[in-house]
């Protein structure tokens, strides 16, 4: 009960204190001193049609390199709880699969999901998408017929090779620019023409490294849940 | 002088993190150690060359305030060698499958390359990057001890450390709500103009609160005696050794750079001596040695929090003391502890058993408590010199406080060490079980007796340290240098306009 209020109190307090610091700070005005700078410079420097892509890639390709690695600890870990303690119990319930219409449709939409995933990944430096919203397109992709037909499932070990390969040439083709005497994640083979599909130099290589490392882990991510589930 | 092998720090341990699923099993095996032996290497080498001068990296080649930079002065670099060494040393060699094994040692990397990472950076949100990577790895680690107690303790530290990840974001947003950049010599260079006002200060407690949560600040220090007792001896020593001091690292960092304010010390001061004050007590009171290391630890951690809010360098002087002392003890102790859990009675006797490891205990135990020889007395009394310099009251009853702590701690040390040469076990009811559970695997020993030789290496090199000791307080306190570093006088202008 104690708790209750306590947490209570604890809330009521902190919405105060964020309502007394925003309406003490003139409305719209924020200085965009980085930001400012990033917007007039980044479409030269770094040639990506999409700036928010420059950023993420190029200005802030560790931060990005991080994520992924977020993403990798999170996919790892789970795999770490759920992959020891349940194995033992057995299949579980006997897995059927989907109705006709279910397959019939999953197996339509396969490969125009695999279309669209790659065309935002490939895509991600010139419109809005990139490497992760295009990724998470791939996993369902891969996801759904084995949703559709349980009986056969995708092996984790071919999904964690994707994975490991999409990591590594993250990593490498940052450490690349070493051997031009450039800092780690310099984005290569300069910006090209604004606009095209082949510019802004290594950023779309960095970017379907970032797809099919996200697609691959949150697919196994998926599938690990699942098996969990018809398991338990 | 930019050095692009800086970069190397967090892109090695990564590698090696990702790769091994591509790789053949036996190079899969020694690839995470290689990486970071290489890491190690490069730590020694930055710790020689920023004792002369501190060095940066822009990643990418994108100038300063826009993209992220990497800033080495010789306590980051020390802070390297110690990330890579100390993981070394803990590194996971066995495990109960050869799958979980390969997911315990990815997760070990990523742990040491988020903790390289927050060492080096140079940038707010990039520190939070890492922040958040060393604590989804430290969550994986922690309930992958398999236990099902392992797993409820982890979940409530899930959702704590969250809850700080979500307070020191939101604190971050207020800084660059205001300042506009996220670049830390940027906002030193900023700071007196925009941040050092309420706005300011409640935007550095936010992160306090929420960085605090693994640097196991009084108020959010819950989870720790929890995970402490539940999860593995490893990961334990990992988490406490390691995590702890990063996050302390990047607190003294911002105190220094962008909030050198009294307020911002005061509040250091009073949460370091209440999380001293309740951690010894509550080490006082528990019954279960995992426990009692884990309130010490929030004990010493206070005692460090207590050293960076002196201002000067003479504060951070003794603040890297502390925390390097007990980055060295912690991890051994809990090494020790693996096979001492439950109650403390059980441990009556088991001095006999594994005679080399009750040696080490006590030892570690000695140089907690800040016995003379041993390198913990020397980061006592930094401390408490540092304490009595300043003219302010709060600082005195500050010192009153560690030194009542240390009678305190000296006592439940103590008691734990008479319990080790106790005589009960050999004729209690089950001696053939006690013989099995309490006596000290080989592995255990050979880690923390290299804990220990590091710590009597660090007492006969007493003498020569303090030089490089104070040298490295003062780069550390001199941010004038920092910003001058990261922001030659041209870059500023254009940036700022």
């Amino acid at each position: 009960m104690l708790t209750r209020y306590g947490t209570l109190l604890f809330a009521a307090g902190f919405a105060f204190l964020l309502f007394v610091l925003f309406t003490s700070q003139p409305l719209g005005a924020p200085p965009m001193l980085a930001g400012q700078a990033l917007l007039d410079e980044a479409a030269t420097t770094v040639g990506a049609a999409n700036i928010v892509t420059a950023v993420v890639l190029a200005y802030r390709g560790i931060d990005t390199l991080g994520e992924l690695s977020i993403l990798f600890a999170a996919a790892t870990a789970v795999g770490l709880v759920l992959g020891s303690a349940h194995r033992t119990l057995g299949a579980g319930a006997p897995r059927e699969p989907g109705g006709f219409i279910l397959r019939a449709g999953v197996d339509f939409l396969f490969p125009l999901l695999l279309l669209v995933g790659f065309y935002i990944i490939v895509h991600g430096h010139l419109t809005p998408g990139g490497g992760f919203q295009g990724g998470v397109v791939l996993a369902a992709a891969f996801v759904l017929p084995v949703l559709a037909r349980p009986t056969e499932t995708l092996s984790h070990k071919a999904m964690a090779r994707v994975e490991g390969l999409a990591g590594g040439v993250f990593i490498l083709t940052g450490l690349g620019a070493l051997a031009f005497d450039r800092a780690f994640l310099a984005p290569l083979l300069g910006p090209g023409q604004l606009g095209a599909l082949l510019s802004a130099g290594t950023l779309p290589v960095l970017y379907l490294a970032v797809g099919l490392k996200v697609g691959a882990e949150l697919a196994s991510l998926l599938l690990r849940l699942s098996e969990d589930e018809a398991d338990a | 002088m930019s050095h692009s092998l800086l970069a190397l720090v967090v892109a090695l341990p990564l590698l090696a993190a990702f790769l091994p699923p591509l790789l053949p099993g036996a190079i899969r095996r020694l690839l995470g150690p290689l990486a970071l032996l290489l890491v190690a290497a490069l730590g020694v080498y930055l710790w020689r060359i920023t004792l002369i001068e501190p060095v940066s990296l822009a990643l990418g080649d994108f100038r300063p305030p826009l993209g992220v930079v990497f800033y080495v002065d010789s306590v980051a670099a020390l802070f390297v060698l110690a990330v890579a060494l100390v993981t070394l040393l803990l590194w996971p060699w066995r495990g109960d499958t050869s799958e979980n094994l390969d997911r315990k040692q990815s997760l070990t990397l990523v742990l040491a390359a988020a903790c390289g990472g927050l060492a080096v950076s140079g940038d707010l949100f990039n520190v939070y990057v890492f922040y958040e990577l060393a604590a989804v790895a430290g969550y994986g680690l922690a309930a992958g001890g398999g236990t099902a107690a392992a797993r409820v303790a982890t979940f409530r530290y899930l959702i704590l450390g969250s809850l700080g990840s979500l307070l020191a974001l939101l604190g971050i947003t207020l800084i660059y709500f205001r300042a506009g950049t996220l670049n830390l010599a940027h906002l030193a260079d900023l700071a007196p103009q925009t941040l050092h006002d309420p706005f300011g200060l409640a935007a550095f407690f936010l992160i306090l609160l929420g960085l605090g949560v693994k640097a196991e600040l009084f108020l959010v220090n819950t989870w720790a005696p929890e995970i402490y007792a539940t999860a593995e001896a490893r990961v334990s020593a990992l988490l406490a050794g390691l995590v702890s001091k990063l996050a302390l690292l990047v607190l003294a960092r911002l105190l220094v750079l962008v909030f050198p304010l009294p307020e911002a010390r005061g509040a250091l001061l009073i949460l370091g001596m209440l999380g001293m004050l309740t951690g010894e007590f509550a080490a006082f009171r528990a019954r279960d040695i995992k426990r009692m290391l884990a309130w010490s630890s929030i004990g010493q951690l206070g005692a460090a929090f207590i050293a960076f809010s002196i201002p000067g360098s003479l504060g951070l002087a003794a603040g890297l003391a502390i925390a390097l002392h007990h980055l060295l003890v912690k991890p051994a102790l809990f090494l020790l502890a693996e096979r001492w859990g439950g109650g403390l009675a059980r441990l009556a006797g088991a001095a006999r058993r594994s005679p080399f490891g009750a040696a080490l205990f006590a030892l570690f135990a000695l140089s907690l408590i800040g016995v003379p020889p041993l390198p913990g007395f020397w980061a006592k009394y930094l401390l408490l010199s540092g304490l009595a310099a300043q003219p302010d009251n709060l600082y005195l009853l500050a010192g009153l406080v560690v030194l009542v702590t240390t009678v305190v701690e000296a006592v439940y040390l103590f008691r734990v060490i008479g319990m080790l040469h106790g005589r009960d076990a050999a004729h209690s009811e089950k001696p053939q079980n006690m013989a099995l559970d309490m006596t000290l695997p080989a592995s255990t020993l050979a880690g923390s007796g290299a804990f220990a030789a590091l710590l009597l290496a660090v007492a006969l090199a007493a003498p020569w340290l303090t030089a490089p000791l104070a040298r490295m307080a003062l780069q550390m306190n001199d941010s004038a240098a920092y910003v001058a570093r990261v922001l030659p006088a041209t870059a500023t202008s254009e940036a700022t306009k």
